[in-house]
């Protein structure tokens, strides 16, 4: 069954065993003091013990619309990258992300392919893991949707069904729609 | 001759009717008997539960839970303003499903027992979701300091609709691959409703090591606090090296 994840002028129609987390890291305002760039003391610390990974950014930063979907249960504890994920997810398994960037890095040429991608499973690699996990395949592009630049990630768990697993990932890809700001 | 005719019409019309009211009431009795034996209730107006009226903006009472009844994926939104989809049914792995409420006293019991995951027991593949109402109902802020960083929070008043829930607190667990409330009650506290949820789906390993401890035959409690009192008598405290022969030998 379909069920529909949205937001952030985001929207995806997740195939049924698919799950999903659409949302923003905390701001990173939260993290820096806003006049100074300097990471308060008391509050690294305290940020340092109960912050999920990727919930802290970098001074002057704004965070950006971040997807993760996968076809297993997504850990709490997630990096933008789906570290923490990847490391619980089977040989089944089949991660996505996508990451929004900044708009000033629209149209760039590192962002210069317009619209999602439809991979293949030719293009999975274990060298375009983030880091790599004994018998993960990773993928990713950087592109410019409705004027909106994205890095789009995919880790399938295995080499074994490497077929189906990206077609299902492309299902996934196919399903989403993402407005203009 | 026209008498008799007439006279025998009248009774055989007579016990037509008599044979009709026979025959209804012997139907009805056998409706009755068929409802008692469990059967599908009648869907009748006589049979139909009263309906209830409430205020308006009053919102109307949910019917029983149903064991065995169809799961739901929870939707809704993290405490952190993220969409979240969560699967339940169709997938290999089940769920526990706990509905909670920042306000109510009972269930601090859960946030305090989910704080420390040290005492919570769940089968393999199995995981913990905490379900609470969504933003018409409750505060992200009351939330967050509850939360535990371990187990996901969801925040969806259709997920309280969806599984029918009575009321907080009240935990559902959900199997996975038949997408099939199997199990579900509430309790004063984890412990109790992790004893619930192995009663009802025979798994014990929701039970934590302390709660599933066999108790020790009497005899040998008996026999045990003999020994111990003439220990002491002696003067023979725990601890003793005198207790452990074996480990002084080797040290």
């Amino acid at each position: 069954m379909t069920t529909t994840l949205d937001g952030h002028g985001i929207s995806i129609d997740l195939p049924a065993a698919w799950e999903g987390r659409l949302g923003v890291r905390r701001s990173p305002a939260d993290t820096f003091d806003r006049e100074t760039g300097v990471r308060p003391r008391s509050l690294a610390g305290a940020l340092d013990r109960v912050a999920p990974a990727g919930n802290q950014g970098w001074s002057g930063e704004r965070a950006q619309p971040l997807v993760h979907l996968a076809n297993f249960p997504l850990p709490v504890d997630r990096g933008d990258f789906g570290s923490g994920a990847v490391d619980v997810m089977g040989s089944g398994g089949i991660l996505v992300a996508l990451i929004e960037y900044g708009a000033e890095s629209a149209g760039t040429a590192l962002f210069a392919e317009q619209g999602l991608p439809q991979p293949l499973p030719g293009q999975f690699d274990p060298n375009t893991l983030q880091r790599r996990i004994s018998g993960q395949y990773g993928y990713q592009r950087f592109v410019t949707v409705a004027g909106r630049p994205f890095c789009v990630y995919i880790v399938i768990g295995s080499a074994a069904g490497l077929g189906p697993r990206t077609a299902q990932a492309r299902e996934v890809l196919a399903g989403t729609r993402i407005e203009s700001r | 001759m026209t008498a008799l005719v007439a006279g025998l019409t009248v009774l055989v019309l007579v016990m037509a009717v008599l044979v009709a009211g026979l025959l209804r009431s012997h139907a009805s009795i056998l409706r009755r008997l068929h409802t008692l034996d469990g059967g599908e209730q009648e869907s009748s107006a006589v049979s139909a539960a009263p309906a209830i009226r409430t205020f308006p903006g009053v919102p109307q009472p949910l019917g029983d839970p149903v064991p065995g009844a169809p799961a739901h994926d929870l939707v809704g939104r993290g405490l952190t303003e993220e969409s979240v989809v969560i699967r339940t049914t169709g997938v290999p792995h089940n769920t526990v499903i706990a509905f909670l409420t920042s306000g109510c006293s009972t269930c601090q019991n859960f946030w305090q027992a989910f704080a420390d995951p040290v005492d919570i027991r769940l089968p393999g593949g199995t995981r913990l979701v905490i379900v609470t109402k969504g933003l018409d109902a409750e505060s992200p802020s009351a939330l967050l300091p509850l939360a535990p960083d371990w187990a996901e929070v969801v925040m969806s008043t259709k997920a309280w609709t969806d599984f029918r829930v009575p009321g907080s607190p009240y935990v559902v667990a959900v199997d996975g691959p038949s997408g099939r409330v199997k199990g579900e009650g509430t309790g004063m506290s984890w412990e109790q409703v992790a004893r619930l949820l192995a009663q009802a789906t025979g798994d014990l390993s929701y039970l934590s090591d302390t709660s599933g401890r066999s108790v020790k035959p009497v005899g040998d409690a008996e026999r045990e606090s003999r020994v111990d009192h003439d220990l002491l008598a002696a003067g023979i405290m725990p601890g003793d090296p005198s207790l452990y022969p074996g480990v002084e030998a080797r040290s």
